[in-house]
């Protein structure tokens, strides 16, 4: 018997495991599975880089589209679902080795992580915009189950405050869903993207500001960016590096796949876009000097380097928008690094605020060590990824003779700098630390080195995924291309 | 004497209008009300009026039902069936969503005694 391997298996293989679970639960095999599973998708991501090369997969389901489901793997599609499994994988390697607490490692957790996974590789694959409702709402639910995973008053009122505000923006989507849908008759994207020009101008401003609203909410954006902080700080780290890695990423991902589609022109738009971009960043990374809490920090770095990366794909062009994908991907490797070692000094230390954490370079030197590689990969300082992702960005703008956002840019490094070196000097102050909290064994620092090495890798040899960016870059800028690979017809 | 309520631009007007206003008081309880439960049925008063737009506009009047059965051999005349299936499926979610978030806010009842958005303050520094 031949297997045969279809892109369906991305959401299919997660949701089985995931209502197999009682059944890993009797076997005592659930943190294995949920590595061996992220792992084993990772491997099957890769084993299609030759083909999408080619041309972009497209995964019909009953139906042939326009009129059915299909899915679409691209070069674009198929580098997030990729980094998707990488996080995955490493937040599951890292509660199975780790002394993660217990409602981290039960039966819940893996449903939700995996749903969590499953939902936004959906996000970015499907082809279809009612789907992409389905799977957003799949990824709404479970990352707000997860938020409240540890039901203490914390945790439940940042899971509140995530449905609240994650349920109204997923209303607005729907609205400008419905609105898409009463003005073409059309579900399918590239349906959709045809029709859209046909639509009278100010309902195509109303379907615009409903879905950039509910899309700029959950990708976190200047000025719907409110609840973040409150949510990073009162959900578990572990959780968090998955939020700020995946999530994320899948909702930026669908903004501007979306924009560039149904725009035929993506400069109608680039100007909004570059500017929520850089008041996203500029407001983020001024208001993460001041934070007293580790978390609530990096969640004001995680919104600037979101900001940045919305200023380099909203300019639209192909070699901002491949490095702002490379970005993606650094930052999610970046910012796993860092909330998981955030999850060990707050096991260590039961707080992570600033005045708790003096001398901690002495109680986990490794720790602190890692801490300062991350921070020194998000500035963007040689040999590490970072530096090669922003100098890609920055050489795209300068390039097309744009020169404020390099200025923006580089002011934003300047003040991350600032914030990451008092938090490093913190922890480097000769006071001796005051540990509460039980120490690690070695085993839960492997997938963060594993980490730390990929950000050098990268750093020192980004050559090796050049190729791959700048094809997703193009297949996401690409709008002729996907029009014509899915209906079969040059616009 | 009421037949100018059977031309679809009325029609269509009419919920169209009626939906609009349900949206904005779901809006309005919203943003100003601050208990946990009224805020959950103010999202749901506004998901109900997507809802109803989706389903009033789509439909003309004098559409039957996309089923076939007695009598009823071919696809004439029939309602557009995508919106309701839509519709279904956005309901399903709905209902979950709102379950959750109750069940979520009853439990941080329990723990703490509190009941409106204004008086969570564990988050803040």
């Amino acid at each position: 018997m031949t297997l045969h391997f279809t892109p369906v298996w991305f959401i299919a293989v997660p949701l089985l495991l995931a209502f197999l679970s009682p059944l890993w639960v009797r076997l005592r095999l659930l943190m294995p599975i949920l590595l061996g599973a992220h792992v084993a998708l990772f491997a099957l991501a890769l084993s299609w880089i030759p083909t999408v090369r080619v041309a972009p997969l497209l995964e019909t389901i009953v139906i042939a589209p326009p009129l059915g489901i299909h899915l679409h793997l691209d070069a674009v599609s198929l580098l997030l679902v990729a980094l998707f499994n990488v996080a995955g994988a490493v937040v599951s390697a890292f509660l199975w080795l780790s002394h993660a607490e217990p409602h981290l490692r039960g039966r819940p957790a893996f449903i939700l992580i995996l749903l969590l996974i499953a939902g936004s590789s959906g996000m970015v694959l499907t082809g279809d915009i009612f789907n992409l409702y389905v799977f957003l709402e799949i990824v709404g639910v479970s990352a707000y189950a997860l938020t409240a995973l540890r039901r203490d008053k914390q945790a439940l009122e940042a899971g509140l405050k995530y449905l609240i505000v994650g349920s109204v923006a997923a209303i607005f989507i729907l609205f400008a869903i419905v609105l898409l849908y009463l003005q073409t008759g059309q579900l399918n994207l590239a349906a959709l993207a045809r029709d859209f020009g046909h639509i009278p101008a100010p309902m195509q401003a109303l379907i615009g500001l409903l879905m950039l609203i509910g899309l700029a909410i959950k990708a976190e954006l200047f000025p719907f960016n409110f609840w973040v902080p409150d949510i990073y700080r009162g959900a578990d780290p572990e959780i968090t590096a998955l939020f700020s890695g995946v999530l994320v990423k899948a909702f930026l991902f669908v903004l501007f796949h979306l924009v560039f589609l149904l725009l035929a022109d993506p400069a109608v738009a680039r100007t909004w876009l570059m500017a929520l971009g850089a008041t996203t960043m500029l407001v983020a990374e001024a208001v993460a000097l001041r934070q007293q809490d580790l978390r609530r920090m990096l969640a004001y770095s995680s919104l600037g380097q979101v900001g940045l990366i919305t200023l380099a794909l909203g300019f639209a062009s192909e070699a901002t928008t491949a490095g702002a994908l490379f970005h993606m991907v650094n930052h999610t490797l970046i910012k796993l690094l860092l909330f998981l070692l955030t999850a060990l000094m707050l096991r260590r230390f039961l707080s992570v605020r600033l005045a708790d954490l003096q001398g901690l370079g002495r109680a986990m030197p490794l720790a602190a060590g890692l801490f300062v590689l991350g921070a020194l990969a998000v500035l963007g300082l040689p040999p590490l990824s970072g530096f090669a992702s922003k100098l890609w960005i920055l050489k795209g703008f300068a390039e097309a003779q744009v020169f404020w956002p390099i200025a923006l840019i580089l002011l934003a490094a300047l003040l991350e700098a600032g914030y990451y070196f008092r938090w490093i000097k913190v922890f480097y102050a000769p006071e001796p630390p005051v540990t509460a909290g039980q120490a690690e064994g070695d085993w839960a620092y492997t997938p963060l080195l594993l980490i730390a090495g990929l950000l050098l890798l990268l750093g020192v040899a980004p050559f090796l995924l050049e190729d791959w960016f700048v094809q997703a870059a193009k297949a996401l800028l690409g709008r002729g291309a996907f029009l014509e690979s899915v209906l079969g017809v040059q616009p | 004497m009421l037949e100018f309520l059977d031309s679809p631009r009325v029609f269509h007007g009419i919920y169209l209008l009626g939906s609009l206003m349900l949206f904005f008081i779901g809006l309005y309880g919203l943003l100003a009300k601050r208990h946990l439960l009224k805020i959950f049925v103010s999202i749901e008063i506004m998901e109900l009026a997507v809802y109803l737009i989706l389903i009033a506009l789509a439909t003309s009047p004098g559409e039957t039902a996309p089923i076939l059965s007695d009598g009823l051999l071919t696809f004439t005349g029939m309602a557009d069936p995508i919106p309701q299936a839509l519709t279904l499926t956005a309901i399903v979610i709905g209902v979950a969503v709102t379950a959750l978030g109750t069940s979520m806010a009853i439990q941080y009842h329990r723990l703490t005694g509190k009941v409106g958005v204004g008086e969570m303050t564990e988050l803040k520094d």
